[in-house]
């Protein structure tokens, strides 16, 4: 696999030096003053979640069209990343709900919504884990990784549909973002950051399964025993005996 | 003298409906469902007043919502019962007969949702005595009933043919199911608010249809390759 080769990290190392610059000189929030430069790591934490569970969505839907194993590496990669970045997104949400909101867990629809999203795929990620057959573990997880991603709209539309703490989307809405021209565009280098750090990851990730794979093939192979091997030699010389007799 | 013609193959509804008969009446034999989950529910019902203190108030408050909880996450052992389970024999058996995949799966769900139905209205009572909820729009609460169920049935339905044979199947079916049960849970409980508050009811009913549907799509869709991994 050769998503873009050498350049992928260089390219994800050039964009992350940007995105920290630019988020830097964004101007600070007219409330929350430097505390809201967290928009610039919560949000595209939040956005790879998302974009990691429709890749699984995709995937997904590929192996069950198509049956072939790389789509169900990169469905089964791309959800642990996503579960990765929901984590992260929750705990990154925590720290700056705390000196907002002055708590550090609220029952907000965004937050739960969003931790019941991180059970589903580690629901997933537990579904895989108990089927030892690579097969049925595929048909599985896919089967489950399609169901799983209606958890994401409802994540998204939450702050829509309940008016709670969490602010409603200033960005993906209908009608223009409803935020500062800087700052929206250190977001979107930062959305932009975290993407190609997502590739990177992600392309570790199937790399790293196809190895797994290799290694276990290679041991499956190994620990095959020969034809004939239950039949045990007769040990003469234990016996006192001579073999050549 | 000729040989007589075979007789045709009963229709898709006749399979569906004879398959959630079956389930039906296994249930009626093991009592699995409503002579010991129910009651447990019963039990945990009792339970939580002890945890969070006997203010008749807070209670009051509390009880519907625990309900639901409650209806939820027992419902989901309701689900995944012993006697809903098909060994790879009866499932050879039902393939040979030509059953379809999917109508065997329409069969258990409707048989699910027939339990836990029944299930609901064991612990409906139960709550009420205990908790002394407010009432006010009940009415709204009848279409919620088995829309709940239905939604349950579906995703245990799911779940229980994901975990099919898979020896931690027991807990892995609940984690698979629970956090999907969400938008069943903020339907049941905000419909009786909407109502009580002169808001819209019929949108979080919406809300749970559009979930019973989603899945009931999603089912056909996959159960010829869930009928693979059995």
């Amino acid at each position: 696999m050769t998503l873009f080769g050498r350049r992928l990290p260089i390219a994800t190392a050039l964009v992350t030096a940007i995105a920290i610059a630019a988020a830097t000189l964004a101007p600070p929030d007219q409330l929350q003053g430097e505390l809201q430069r967290l928009m610039y790591v919560h949000v595209p934490t939040a956005w790879v979640a998302y974009l990691s569970f429709a890749v699984t969505l995709a995937a997904s839907v590929a192996w069950l069209w198509r049956r072939t194993p790389r789509f169900d590496r990169i469905a089964a990669s791309s959800a642990e990343a996503g579960v990765f970045f929901t984590g992260l997104a929750i705990a990154l949400g925590s720290v700056w709900g705390k000196p907002t909101w002055g708590v550090w867990w609220t029952w907000d629809p965004r937050v739960v919504t969003t931790a019941v999203m991180f059970f589903v795929y580690v629901g997933y990620l537990a579904l895989r884990q108990a089927t030892p057959d690579p097969l049925a573990r595929a048909r599985r997880s896919a089967v489950f990784g399609v169901v799983a991603f209606v958890q994401v709209p409802i994540v998204h539309m939450s702050v829509v549909w309940w008016r709670a703490l969490h602010q409603p989307p200033t960005v993906l809405k209908p009608g223009a973002p409803t935020i500062d021209g800087r700052m929206l565009t250190a977001l979107l280098i930062s959305v932009l950051a975290f993407s190609l750090f997502y590739l990177v990851v992600l392309r570790a990730r199937v790399r790293l399964a196809v190895r797994t794979e290799e290694v276990e093939a290679a041991l499956a192979e190994r620990d095959q025993e020969p034809a004939g091997n239950a039949v045990l030699a007769p040990q003469w010389e234990k016996k006192g005996l001579r073999a050549d007799v | 003298m000729t040989a007589p013609a075979p007789a045709p193959a009963p229709s898709a509804l006749r399979q569906g409906v004879e398959l959630a008969r079956k389930d039906l009446v296994l249930e009626l034999r093991a009592g699995e469902a409503l002579r010991v989950t129910a009651p447990f529910g019963a039990v945990a019902l009792l339970l939580i007043p002890l945890g969070v203190g006997s203010d008749v108030p807070l209670l009051r408050q509390l009880g519907p919502g625990m309900y639901w909880v409650i209806v939820l996450l027992f419902g989901v052992l309701v689900t995944l019962r012993q006697s809903a389970v098909e060994g790879p024999a009866q499932l050879a058996v039902l393939r040979l007969c030509g059953v379809h995949p999917g109508v065997r799966l329409a069969g258990r769900a409707v048989a699910n949702a027939v339990l836990l139905l029944a299930f609901e209205a064991v612990l409906a009572p139960v709550v009420i005595i205990l908790y002394d909820p407010e009432l006010t729009g009940w009415p709204w609460l009848l279409p919620v009933f088995p829309l709940v169920a239905a939604g349950l049935a579906l995703l245990g339905t799911l779940a229980n043919a994901l975990a099919q044979g898979m020896a931690q199947r027991t807990a892995l079916g609940p984690l698979l199911v629970v956090p999907l049960t969400l938008p069943l849970l903020l339907g049941a409980t905000q419909v009786p608010q909407a109502a009580r508050y002169g808001s819209q009811p019929a949108l979080w009913l919406l809300m749970i249809f559009t979930l019973d549907f989603a899945v009931a799509v999603a089912i056909g869709l996959v159960a010829r390759h869930l009928e693979e991994s059995a």
